[in-house]
């Protein structure tokens, strides 16, 4: 439109100093003193966040520094650090060259996508076939979402009973419908146990996908489904071109939790199998677990973690870009 | 009351300058509208009076205090938001006594001007409702209440009445007038609604890119838009406003337009060309001020007409001249049909001129 | 006419066979996801009513011969050494959780209205760190906090699990109630502030009560994290007195590997808590996860 009238009548160069929201309009800062003066002018924000960061930073930022400090050194047994001492990359050389290294990372590798693929697949088409209101809607969905609830410790073990491999019912029912001649061993066997223990970890997560996908779900503008429908689009069709392209966010943000937490989890390996038979089950975290405090090896531990976190840092971008994807979209909307 | 006094008023976010050197008075009792499109600053000015954001450079002064940096609590100010911003947690009762509450009033002195100010606005019925459970226009109502109640020195509004349906708006127009007059009331009103501000205010701010373009009565700004910007913000529809040539032909000024037309000038309009920077000149005419022949007139100008638009007892024709387009308004009775040849008569006392490079108006002295 | 309407009624039928054949397909698949949500949990209820000699034939008994409550029994028997330790478990768990609950929304609720509504100078670097703590295993941290707690003096304690639960809770703690407070109205308080209050004040007396949802789906989510967790209890524990359920239970049961039914009951025991907590307050719960993921 038309420029600002005044401004040749107000040319004098006005010292700005800067203060207020800087996301607004996020610009080079006029130097050092303008960013300490910000800081200076928000030092009653700070109050509010500061518990928080203390906290974290006892407990979370000094963690990080030691781990990556102790990968460097070959720890004695017993944790007497005073003695432990510096060689440079050799448990990264070391953990790379060993066998059980690739291993535990092939079964991480089937145990993260597995879980995170089925638990998402099942809990999004649970969350579509909830979401046509029906008598008895809110018990089933409130039953569904228990497993959830309760502690991993508890689903291990009600999971190891019906796995066991003498009194087990899902042998007892196999043998009883003559499927098998005795009821098979399902987490004593090499072949079988890391999918034995995929089923119980997807029975744990797919309720959070569930409810993720359902308030994703309740955010698809009707009016679109509703022009879908009138210009001829089948349920499949407005499913594919509408409901799904409007979820994909939430569906990326559901599935890189999912991951994540995958491939943190502990309990359900450790309880179930402690990593065996043979290291058939053993994860990353349940590995890096014994080797610290199993094996006491703590350099070694500690590099695995690093390398852990540099991987979880790679998917932490992506999580929040996912993240902030959302936002951009909310804001053009 | 008091009067409120803007002073070099700056505020910048980061490098953005949202308001840029406003200084402007409101005087004691005196209805004043920020108006302008969105972005403009003006509820950023708004809310620098009420201090909710802290300001960069000026001054404002209430009453006789400057209040720079006096928290909003103790500027003894009263504001209506645009979503009303009543507290969803508490009855209509409630909302009303906060701000005395807050105060340390006794309670009865309470009760007493919660239930007058029910009573001015007509909703003691509504005392004991949920913010939820009332209409719109009853939640407006509240919020005018709640401000009411403080008797505070200014009354802030930012734009109040643009949630509301448009016949409720109307109404609601009328009677923030009338509440206005009866209690004298100091008021900011800022609206993006150019006709909310020219109904209601006594003096009129119009602001675009965060600077100050024209303060001014609501008359006087209509009839003498200081630029480009004013002129076509406000009045509705919109003034046209048609990109000219200015030349001197046999002693007479003359705008050439480059479709080949051109208009001779009146001599205090001519007057007026001389000032321009450049010989750019930009004619701005108001729809009621054009007259539509619809044959050959000497002094008329011929074009085509592209839409037309009964409203019943006006009907707007839309032209195109010099590739801007040119809004007209007919009596009803003259049927004018899209593609129709027709031709176009400037008023020469109410013609508007403006210099085609600074945009602003152009004036005889 | 005849054969057009025919055809139009031919077609009607079809889609609505079509139509049905989703709906019904979704039905069945909700019937198959009842069953494997809810058969182990069924069969765990079965066998803790078992004695241990009913559970442990084979085939199975589908429903005990003579149901008894006996392990039960002997979980809340205070006068039976089985009873104390399990009493005493449930105890710790409850006292560890309630204490973290209550500290992380403490922390929690002024952090998270900072990240909603100031912006201060590292305002979104800190809270993408808080953010990106979730990313990480417990395992990471597992190392140099064993070591930090014994440096603390917190080893064999419940401080150490409390405030390692408590850094666990919170990124997600503040996460859920930023969701909350950016979903009220910023003008409530601005209108606040102009009647008369506080920026303080605006924040107890306006918005506090109007993030009590959030505060409370907040204060379950800590509760059942700290409830369930194992990890660094597991670690940080040594002492029986001071076990929590999850581990206590661990313990005895690899010492007592046959008592299916005690265990069972154990696991049943420890689940109630969370399990009822959840089912109150589902209505929360639910929507605090929804309103952080989805809604921003």
């Amino acid at each position: 439109m038309a420029p600002p009238v005044r401004s040749d009548e107000q040319g004098h160069a006005t010292v700005t100093i800067v203060t207020g929201k800087a996301e607004a309009r996020r610009r080079l800062q006029p130097g050092r003193s303008g960013t300490l003066r910000k800081i200076w002018e928000h030092r009653a924000d700070y109050a509010y966040v500061l518990p928080a960061i203390a906290v974290m930073l006892m407990v979370i930022a000094y963690p990080i520094y030691y781990t990556i400090e102790l990968s460097f050194f070959k720890t004695p047994p017993g944790l007497q650090l005073r003695d432990k001492t510096f060689i440079g990359f050799d448990n990264y050389t070391a953990i790379l060259t060993s066998q059980v290294f690739w291993k535990v990372t092939w079964n991480t590798l089937i145990w993260t996508l597995g879980s995170t693929f089925i638990s998402f697949v099942l809990g999004f088409a649970t969350a579509l076939a909830l979401h046509r209101d029906f008598i008895g809607r809110g018990v089933l969905r409130a039953i569904l979402i228990i497993p959830w609830v309760i502690s991993a410790v508890a689903a291990s073990y009600i999971w190891k009973w019906i796995y066991h491999s003498d009194f087990g019912i899902i042998g007892a029912v196999l043998v009883g419908l003559g499927l098998a001649d005795r009821p098979p061993n399902f987490i004593d066997n090499v072949s079988t146990v890391l999918p034995s223990l995929i089923v119980v970890n997807i029975w744990r997560e797919f309720p959070f996908a569930m409810i993720m996908m359902m308030a994703g779900l309740q955010t698809v503008p009707d009016q679109l489904l509703r022009a879908a429908k009138v210009d001829g689009a089948s349920a499949w069709q407005r499913f594919w071109h509408v409901t799904f392209p409007h979820l994909r966010n939430v569906s990326v943000v559901t599935m890189l939790l999912l991951a994540v937490a995958n491939f943190n989890s502990f309990i359900i390996p450790w309880i179930m199998t402690g990593g065996g038979p043979s290291n058939a089950s053993h994860i990353w975290i349940t590995h890096i677990y014994e080797l610290a405090f199993g094996r006491q090896r703590w350099g070694v531990a500690s590099a695995y973690s690093v390398l852990l976190f540099l991987i979880l840092m790679t998917l932490g971008y992506f999580y929040v870009r996912a993240l902030s994807g959302n936002e951009r979209n909310e804001g053009s909307a | 009351m008091a009067h409120v006094v803007l002073k070099d008023l700056v505020k910048t976010y980061g490098g953005f300058k949202a308001v840029n050197d406003v200084s402007l008075t409101v005087n004691d009792g005196e209805f004043v509208a920020l108006v302008g499109p969105s972005g403009c600053g003006k509820t950023t000015t708004l809310n620098l009076v009420a201090g909710l954001v802290p300001i960069t450079s000026g001054d404002i002064v209430i009453g006789d205090r400057v209040v720079n940096d006096l928290d909003p609590k103790d500027r003894d100010i009263a504001m209506v938001f645009q979503n009303y911003a009543l507290y969803p947690q508490k009855s209509v009762y409630k909302n009303l006594a906060f701000p005395l509450q807050m105060r340390k009033l006794p309670r009865d002195e309470i009760d007493k001007k919660v239930k007058e100010a029910a009573r001015v606005l007509d909703m003691t019925h509504l005392l004991e409702r949920k913010p939820r459970e009332l209409s719109g226009g009853q939640q407006q109502r509240v919020a005018l209440g709640r401000a009411l109640v403080r008797d505070p020195a200014v009354f802030l509004m930012d734009e109040p009445l643009s949630n509301l349906d448009a016949k409720l708006r109307v109404q609601m127009r009328s009677e923030l007038k009338r509440f206005h007059q009866d209690l004298k009331a100091t008021i900011i009103y800022v609206t993006h609604d150019q006709l909310e501000a020219v109904t209601m205010a006594d003096r009129m701010a119009v602001m675009n890119g965060g600077y100050l373009q024209q303060y001014d009565s609501p008359a006087q700004v209509f009839a003498h838009p200081v630029n480009m910007f004013v002129a076509s913000f406000i009045g509705s529809p919109a003034m046209s406003l048609i990109p000219l040539e200015a030349s001197a032909a046999n002693g007479d000024t003359v705008l050439t337009s480059a479709e080949g037309w051109s208009l001779k000038l009146s001599r205090l309009n001519a007057r007026k060309v001389q000032r321009a920077t450049t010989k750019k000149v930009v004619l701005g005419a108001r729809h009621s001020t054009i007259k539509l022949h619809k044959s050959e007139v000497s002094s008329a100008i011929p074009a085509k007409a592209f839409t037309v638009e009964p409203t019943g007892d006006v009907t707007f024709v839309q032209a195109f001249l010099s590739g801007a387009i040119v809004n007209i308004s007919v009596s009803p009775n003259i049927a004018v049909a899209p593609d129709e040849q027709i031709w176009l008569e400037f008023d020469q006392e109410r013609m508007h001129l403006f210099d085609g490079e600074t945009e602003m108006a152009l004036k005889a002295d | 006419m005849s054969t057009i309407a025919e055809t139009a009624s031919r077609g009607q039928t079809r889609r609505r066979m079509r139509v049905d054949g989703w709906r019904w397909a979704g039905r069945i698949f909700l019937v198959f996801m009842l069953l494997y949500t809810a058969l182990p949990m069924i069969w765990m209820l079965i066998t803790s009513i078992k004695s241990g000699f009913a559970a442990t034939q084979f085939p199975p008994q589908w429903w005990p011969d003579e149901p008894t409550l006996a392990s039960y029994q002997k979980l809340l028997d205070p006068q039976n050494s089985v009873g104390q330790d399990f009493l005493r478990f449930f105890w710790n768990s409850l006292f560890v959780s309630t204490v973290t609950t209550i500290l992380s929304v403490i922390v929690a609720v002024p952090a998270a209205y900072a990240f909603s509504r100031f912006s201060f100078p590292g305002r979104n670097f800190l809270f993408f760190a808080v953010l990106l703590r979730n990313m990480f295993p417990a395992v990471i941290f597992l190392v140099p906090l064993f070591i930090l707690m014994r440096v603390l003096g917190l080893m064999n304690t419940h401080g150490s699990l409390i405030l390692t639960y408590l850094t666990f809770g919170l990124p997600l703690a503040i996460w859920l109630l930023k969701g909350f407070y950016d979903n009220i109205p910023v003008q409530l308080e601005q209108a606040a502030r102009i009647d008369g209050a506080t920026r303080f004040q605006a924040f107890i007396m306006i918005v506090m009560p109007l993030s009590t949802p959030g505060i409370i789906a907040t204060a379950i989510y800590s509760f059942i994290g700290a409830w369930n967790e194992y990890i660094y209890a597991y670690t940080f524990l040594s002492k029986n007195d001071q076990l929590t359920l999850p581990v206590g239970i661990q313990r005895f049961f690899s010492e007592n590997t046959t008592d299916f039914p005690g265990l069972m009951a154990a696991s049943f025991m420890m689940s109630v808590p969370v399990v009822v907590l959840f089912l109150i307050l589902q209505r929360y719960f639910v929507r605090a996860l929804t309103e952080g993921a989805v809604k921003h």
